[in-house]
């Protein structure tokens, strides 16, 4: 794939190749997918990632917060409290919503079993829950077909659905049971629908992964393999990284050597020195692999609340802008 | 100074903790500590960064018991420090060759495209195999403490359920729905059974798969091997439960580590377990003082250089507070709250293993 292979990412981004410039004279390659999945390795921000995105997105259509785990960690950043899902008083054109595989076999089975009674203390039997778990990918499958009309849902309307997804080891398990059900049952109904979703991920103005990285070796490392195995073994459209928490240098390295004698100061210098080097090293490499890179400032501030995700949202808003 | 973690008595350390706190970090820092200390130790890890890898020498072999040399560091005893890595699969593998009635049974098993789905992504399928692993170490006896690290958990403390969740299934209902014979199940089959079994028929109707008939024929080839796992599973419940075996629950000082430390505090509550230890990885140091640098004799520009990075960094610093201070209150009384030291980068060599364990200030 050609550096700018996805598209969109480098809308976000200032332009630099011109390969990049041509794939954006392509007007298909103009909107984001109407739903983006964060992913990343556990500690790189996902969640705040995907805060700041959905907030940023807000500003431009009708916006869905959606995770998988119902902790709400993302949307909990923005502030909200919950007593009830669904809108968010607080902010316009932000809807936060709560998914779990669990809860979409619940919907499957009632469907199956339009008998209540029976469908609901079935659900709850150890026995089933040990069946279906049996029946490998039943209810990550049923996961990403909610994903699949959560992205027709937003394309209807214009808006977005952002995910904030588990770790990019689950992520990309659940992203491959299209795969596992197509290798399973090479024919028939299933093979269908398994292609259905497929198409769904494939498809760059519906689906997108965007990958969460910090400034350090073992995140940067994850980072590339999850990105590798997205776009080539899974052959997803749209797949970037967010390298998060980056700092401004401040101190040169001739400051590092004025201040010999105050260790501890140098110290940190150097601490800073060296993530900062990370991320520009991380940054070449993604590039060089033809992956966009989407940097986002680390905010040296001694909170972290909806003021901060807002600024993480005004530097993706900009980002976007500027192109 | 007193040692705040006392592993002396123990034979066993249990870490626990959502993924990316760093379990496998502080599991072979306490390892290590008590090799140095004069015990021979094995350390087993599950998901070790590439960096840890290199540094307990596992890059090359992974699933074998491998000596990781520790003349560098000037031991205080004769200890001796071994690491091994866990491979969920090749552990199943090998647990169905070992108690497979006869080798028809096994290939047919090892073959099985049902089992080879199911080794993968059946819920608790990594965290049993490490409960394996385990016992097999202390069946060879080689070694007089065992530090283990445990999956990355989606539901708090997944690797110590597993055992009795596997045992759970294997003498459920759900086998004789499947098929395989009532003895084998405990219990008669109710109507909800049936209501399941009529899903599963619809779901196999709608897909084309006829996944139901060979989830059956794997279940019924299962059947033989039953007595096996129902003993194993014993013995690791059994196991956890000893004096000498110390549960550390690892955290860091971030905002989503609380309600994940939480869960995993009430779910070892519902399993009669309490933790030897709480312990907050990766906590910065304290900071050096402003006045380091008002004397210092540097230009005025550098000096508001350092100025702003102090300050930032205090910012950082000043973020942890308040999360350490919930997972104080979230700690059980008689519960240590330990803190190892932020290193500012990744830890990469023994060495930095030995600085974060005197962080905790553990004695083997």
């Amino acid at each position: 794939m050609a550096a700018g292979g996805s598209g969109i990412f480098v809308s976000l981004l200032p332009i630099r190749s011109q390969e990049a410039c041509v794939q954006l004279l392509c007007p298909s390659d103009m909107s984001l997918p109407y739903l983006i999945l964060v992913t990343g390795k556990g500690g790189t921000g996902k969640s705040s990632v995907a805060a700041a995105l959905a907030l940023a997105l807000s500003n431009r259509g009708k916006t869905v917060l959606a995770d998988l785990d119902q902790r709400r960690t993302a949307a909990g950043l923005l502030g909200a409290e919950f007593d009830a899902p669904g809108h968010f008083p607080a902010i316009a054109n932000l809807e936060v919503r709560s998914f779990t595989p669990r809860a979409e076999l619940e919907t499957f089975i009632e469907r199956i079993v339009p008998i209540k009674v029976i469908s609901r203390r079935m659900l709850r039997s150890h026995t089933f829950g040990y069946v279906t778990a049996a029946l490998p990918g039943l209810e990550a499958f049923l996961m990403l077909e909610r994903l699949r009309l959560l992205a027709d849902e937003a394309a209807a309307r214009n808006g977005f659905a952002v995910i904030d997804a588990p770790a990019s080891g689950s992520a990309i398990e659940l992203l491959s049971v299209p795969q596992g059900v197509r290798d399973l049952a090479p024919s028939g109904t299933l093979n269908r629908l398994a292609r259905a979703v497929d198409d769904f991920l494939r498809d760059p103005r519906r689906f997108g992964v965007l990958v969460t990285a910090r400034p350090e070796h073992l995140a940067i490392r994850e980072a590339s393999e999850a990105l590798a195995t997205l776009r080539d073994k899974l052959r997803i459209g749209y797949v970037a990284v967010v390298l998060n928490g980056v700092s401004d240098p401040l101190l040169s390295g001739s400051d590092c050597v004025k201040i010999h004698r105050l260790a501890a100061h140098r110290r940190l210098a150097l601490q800073r020195q060296a993530t900062c080097e990370l991320a520009a090293r991380a940054h070449r490499q993604f590039q060089e692999t033809g992956v966009e890179v989407i940097e986002l400032p680390m905010l040296y501030t001694a909170e972290f609340a909806r003021p901060q995700i807002a600024t993480l949202a005004g530097a993706l808003d900009q980002l976007v802008q500027e192109e | 100074m007193s040692a705040a973690l006392d592993l002396a008595a123990r034979r066993l350390v249990i870490c626990l903790g959502p993924g990316g706190v760093g379990k496998t970090t502080i599991g072979a820092a306490l390892a290590l500590e008590a090799a140095l200390g004069g015990r021979t130790v094995d350390v087993m890890t599950i998901d070790p960064a590439p960096r840890l890898l290199d540094t307990l020498g596992l890059q090359i072999q992974p699933a074998t018991p491998h000596d990781v040399p520790l003349t560098t560091l000037k031991p205080r005893g004769r200890g001796r420090l071994r690491a091994l890595r866990l491979d969920p699969k090749r552990t199943f593998d090998r647990l169905i060759e070992r108690y497979a009635p006869s080798s028809a049974a096994r290939d047919a098993i090892l073959g099985d495209r049902i089992y080879r789905g199911l080794s993968a992504t059946l819920a608790g399928v990594a965290e049993y195999m490490a409960a394996e692993q385990l016992l097999d170490l202390r069946r060879e006896g080689a070694s007089d403490l065992i530090v283990l690290d445990t999956p990355p958990a989606h539901e708090a403390v997944d690797f110590l359920d597993a055992p009795r969740r596997m045992l759970e299934l294997l003498s459920s209902r759900a086998l004789a729905l499947l098929g395989a014979s009532r003895e084998m199940a405990r219990g008669p089959l109710g109507i909800f059974d049936f209501a399941a079994r009529a899903v599963l028929a619809a779901f196999d109707r709608l897909t084309g798969l006829h996944l139901l008939s060979d989830v059956q024929a794997f279940v019924r080839s299962l059947e033989g091997m039953y007595a096996g796992f129902a003993e194993r599973a014993a013995q690791v419940q059994a196991l956890i439960r000893e004096p000498a075996t110390m549960m550390v629950l690892v955290a860091t000082a971030e905002p989503q580590r609380i309600d994940q430390t939480r869960e995993f505090v009430s779910s070892l509550n519902r399993l009669g377990l309490r933790p030897g230890a709480l312990i907050i990885n990766r906590v910065m140091p304290p900071l050096p003082g402003l006045q380091e640098i008002q004397h210092a004799r540097l230009a005025a520009p550098l000096k508001r250089k350092l100025r702003r990075n102090l300050a930032d960094f205090s910012a950082l610093k000043a973020r942890e507070g308040p999360w350490l201070e919930r997972l104080h209150e979230l700690t059980p009384e008689d519960v240590p709250m330990l803190m190892a030291e932020d290193l500012g980068r990744e830890p990469d060599t023994l060495r930095d293993l030995v600085r974060i364990a005197r962080s905790l200030r553990v004695a083997g």
